[in-house]
C-alpha cells in the first residue's frame, strides 16, 4: 500500500494579504455564499414550520409600532445605500453597497410581511401613520447628506450610526420577541454585521488618511445623536425592555463611535 | 543563507500551539471559512489560546495558531482587520486596524 502523503499544514485565513482580504469580502461572491448559509430554506426570514405565538391586543399593538419604525430605518438605509453607490470612491465600496442594497430591500420586505402576518391590513399606510418623528427626521437628514454627495458624512450617518443602533436594538429585541419575529430579527442581525463593519472600517481608514474630516463628522454625530437616542428610548419603551436595558443599548451604540475617536 | 530575522520568526512560530479547527455551525460566512469563526455564548463562555473576540460584531475569531500580541486576524462576518493585544488583565483582545 502506498504511503499516505503528509498533508500540508492547514492554511489560515488570517495569513491573507490585507488587499486580498478586502477583495474577497467586498465581493458579490462572498455575499452570496454568506447569505446562502443562513437564509436558505427560510420564508420571509423565518422557518416555515415556526409556529405563531398568540399575542394579546397590547402586544400586537406594540409590535406593530416597533415593526413600523424598523421599516422606516430599513427604508432609510435602502435609499441611502443605493444613492451612495454613485459617489462611492472605488469599485470595492460600490460592490459592497450593492450587496447592502439587496440586504436592506430584504429587511424592508420581511418586516412589512411580518406586519401583515400579525394582522395589519395595509402595512405601508400603517408605517406612515406610526413612524417615530425622530426616526423620520434622521432619515431626512441622512438622505440630505447622500444628496449632497458627502461620502464620509453619509456613510458615518448610515453605516455607523443607524446600523449600530439597529444592530443593538434588533439583537436585544430578538431575546424577548415571539418566535417568528425572533427568527426574522436574528437573520437581519447577521446582515447588519457586514454593514456596521463596512461603515466603521471605511470611516476609520478615511480618518487615518485625512484627519481634517474629523471635525465635519463630529458635527454630523452631534446633530444626529439626539435623534438616535430619542428613537432608542421610544423603541425600548414599545418593546417593553427595562430601563437599564436602554442604558446598555445606548452604550452598545456608542461603542463604535468611541472606537473611531468620537465621544 | 538564512536571514536572521526570518530565522527568529520561524523559531517563534515553532513554539506556538497549532489547532485543527472544526466547523462549529457558524453560518454567516461562506462554507470554506466557517471554521475560523464561532458564536460567543455569553459570560459562561471562555476563549481558547487561538481565539479572540471581534470588538465590532462580537463574533469569536479563531486561528489555526495560538494567538500572540501583534498578530493580525480578520473578522469576515463584519469585514474588519484586527490586531491582537494583551490587555491589563493579561488576556488577549483585538483592536480594529483601520
Amino acid at each position: 500500500m502506498a504511503p499516505r502523503a503528509v498533508s500540508a499544514p492547514p492554511t489560515d485565513i488570517h495569513d491573507l494579504d490585507p488587499q486580498a482580504f478586502l477583495e474577497e469580502v467586498h465581493s458579490f461572491e462572498f455575499w452570496f455564499q454568506a447569505v446562502e448559509g443562513y437564509l436558505s430554506g427560510l420564508t420571509y426570514g423565518h422557518r416555515p414550520e415556526t409556529v405563531e405565538a398568540p399575542l394579546s391586543d397590547l402586544e400586537r399593538d406594540r409590535l406593530t409600532t416597533v415593526l413600523c419604525n424598523y421599516c422606516v430605518g430599513e427604508t432609510a438605509a435602502l435609499e441611502g445605500a443605493s444613492g451612495l453607490i454613485a459617489i462611492a470612491p472605488n469599485r470595492l465600496a460600490k460592490v459592497f453597497l450593492s450587496t447592502q442594497v439587496a440586504d436592506e430591500g430584504r429587511h424592508l420586505e420581511v418586516f412589512l410581511h411580518r406586519l401583515r402576518d400579525i394582522g395589519v391590513a395595509a402595512p405601508e399606510a400603517e408605517v406612515e401613520r406610526r413612524a417615530s418623528l425622530s426616526l423620520r427626521l434622521f432619515k431626512r437628514r441622512l438622505l440630505e447628506l447622500v444628496a449632497s454627495k458627502d461620502w464620509e458624512a453619509a456613510i458615518f450617518a448610515q453605516n455607523v450610526i443607524l446600523e449600530a443602533l439597529e444592530f443593538a436594538v434588533f439583537h436585544s429585541h430578538a431575546q424577548t420577541a415571539d418566535p417568528i419575529t425572533r427568527e426574522v430579527l436574528l437573520g437581519v442581525v447577521k446582515d447588519e454585521r457586514r454593514h456596521i463593519g463596512f461603515g466603521e472600517n471605511e470611516i476609520g481608514r478615511r480618518l487615518a488618511g485625512s484627519p481634517h474630516i474629523r471635525a465635519r463628522i463630529g458635527q454630523v454625530k452631534k446633530e444626529l445623536d439626539h435623534l438616535v437616542l430619542d428613537t432608542l428610548a421610544e423603541t425600548v419603551q414599545h418593546i417593553g425592555l427595562p430601563r437599564d436595558e436602554e442604558e446598555q443599548l445606548g452604550r452598545a451604540y456608542l461603542e463604535s463611535v468611541e472606537r473611531l475617536g468620537f465621544v | 543563507m538564512v536571514d536572521p530575522l526570518e530565522s527568529e520568526e520561524r523559531g517563534a512560530e515553532a513554539g506556538r500551539q497549532r489547532f485543527i479547527l472544526e466547523d462549529t455551525g457558524f453560518d454567516e460566512v461562506p462554507r470554506k471559512y466557517r471554521r475560523f469563526y464561532r458564536k460567543w455564548r455569553g459570560p459562561a463562555d471562555s476563549l481558547a489560546p487561538n481565539e479572540v473576540i471581534c470588538p465590532v460584531c462580537k463574533v469569536v475569531i479563531r486561528s489555526t495558531r495560538e494567538l500572540r500580541p501583534g498578530d493580525r486576524v480578520y473578522c469576515m462576518p463584519c469585514m474588519s482587520r484586527l490586531v491582537v493585544f494583551r490587555n491589563d488583565a493579561g488576556t488577549l483582545e483585538a483592536h480594529v486596524a483601520y
